[in-house]
């Protein structure tokens, strides 16, 4: 099965252009649905946004109240939650499009050396985000009785609840990015055994 | 030829330079203690205190378990194509716990107001500087595994790429 993308080469030498196996199709839909997941995680905590009217004290018969809200700008580690779905989503969408838009976007076999670098850095990036949303929505919701942090998600049910959503949207985005360039990665590596072992 | 072995030699020598970074890092971290006295009140601060803690130093002192184990596995058995995606499951793994712990100490340090969360830097000054060179540490290893993921792609890629004519 002739490889695509395969340029013809004067006789007698050794090809000089890397012949780019098939796309399968199970990478394409991997990558449509953690595309779909990392999206809908940056949306849900980009909306992420509840208001509690509270009686704080009372005066004479009227009771004094104050607005309490909870957003996802007031926490540093929600906000670069949200960039790094955010980024995440934009880097699947726009490899997806190489891969339909084929091969006549490359320049020099690049593209198949940048899109693995590409999504071990967009990995790094999701797990930081990921991981600090958790561990924060975690101190949200049980507090930290060392530090007299107190627990707020008893008093702001929905915005936990939504934040809970989100993080298991980003993380399921995650792990399929990892599957994916797992199984980029082996494939090119069995690429590179099949090609040295063809040239004599 | 000589430009294979010695991006190998690059490789193993970022992964020792790991190895010692992240066990500084867990190490560090591991040691953080520290207890004050304020008007009668015992404040024990501690890095079990807070579980980002105890995942950073659980993350770091595994990535540098591997980092020892790493450079004696041979390269072309089934073991040594593994190498190359437990590098990028390590990475993911050391970013996130950085990333975590530094989330947790900003709150430490700044509070967040509108939760009603004070911060605590103000009174135990040594650990918030004992964990924050501890970050610092962990933070230099999450880059050198970055890179060294960086350089085993390129060098797995290379044979691969459309030589210049």
């Amino acid at each position: 099965m002739a490889p695509e993308g395969a340029e013809k080469t004067e006789a007698g030498q050794i090809p000089a252009v890397v012949a780019e196996p098939p796309k399968p199709l199970i990478l394409l839909v991997l990558r449509l649905l953690a595309f779909l997941a990392t999206a809908a995680a940056t949306v849900v905590m980009a909306l992420n946004k509840e208001s509690k009217t509270l009686v704080v004290a009372t005066i004479g018969s009227t009771p004094v109240t104050a607005t309490l809200t909870a957003e996802f700008q007031h926490t540093p580690a929600f906000v670069f939650f949200v960039v790094a779905n955010a980024v995440a989503s934009f880097h699947n969408l726009l490899v997806l499009v190489l891969d339909f838009c084929g091969q006549k976007l490359d320049y020099k076999g690049l593209r198949l050396l940048m899109i693995p670098i590409l999504d071990m850095m967009v990995i790094a990036l999701l797990s930081g985000g990921a991981t600090a949303a958790a561990f924060m929505s975690e101190l949200g919701k049980n507090g930290n009785s060392h530090a007299r942090w107190n627990k707020i998600c008893d008093k702001f049910n929905t915005f936990c609840d939504h934040g809970g959503g989100a993080l298991i949207a980003s993380f399921i985005g995650l792990g399929l990015l990892l599957v994916i360039a797992v199984m980029s990665i082996i494939t090119l590596q069995k690429l590179k055994i099949t090609t040295c072992q063809a040239v004599p | 030829m000589s430009m294979a072995k010695t991006k190998n030699l690059c490789i193993l020598l970022l992964r020792l330079l790991a190895f010692g970074v992240t066990l500084s890092a867990a190490i560090a971290m591991a040691t953080t203690h520290e207890k004050v006295n304020i008007f009668m009140i015992e404040f024990e601060a501690k890095y079990s205190d807070s579980p980002a803690m105890k995942y950073f130093v659980i993350a770091n002192a595994l990535a540098s378990v591997y980092g020892l184990l790493v450079p004696f596995v041979p390269s072309e058995s089934v073991l040594g194509q593994l190498v190359l995606v437990m590098d990028l499951v390590f990475t993911m793994l050391l970013t996130s716990s950085t990333s975590a712990a530094l989330a947790i100490a900003y709150v430490g340090k700044r509070g967040n107001s509108q939760a009603g969360w004070l911060p605590i830097c103000s009174q135990v000054p040594k650990y918030c500087k004992h964990a924050s060179g501890a970050l610092a540490a962990g933070f230099i290893g999450t880059i050198i595994y970055m890179a060294i993921v960086l350089c085993s792609i390129h060098m797995a890629l290379n044979p691969l790429l459309v030589q210049k004519a």
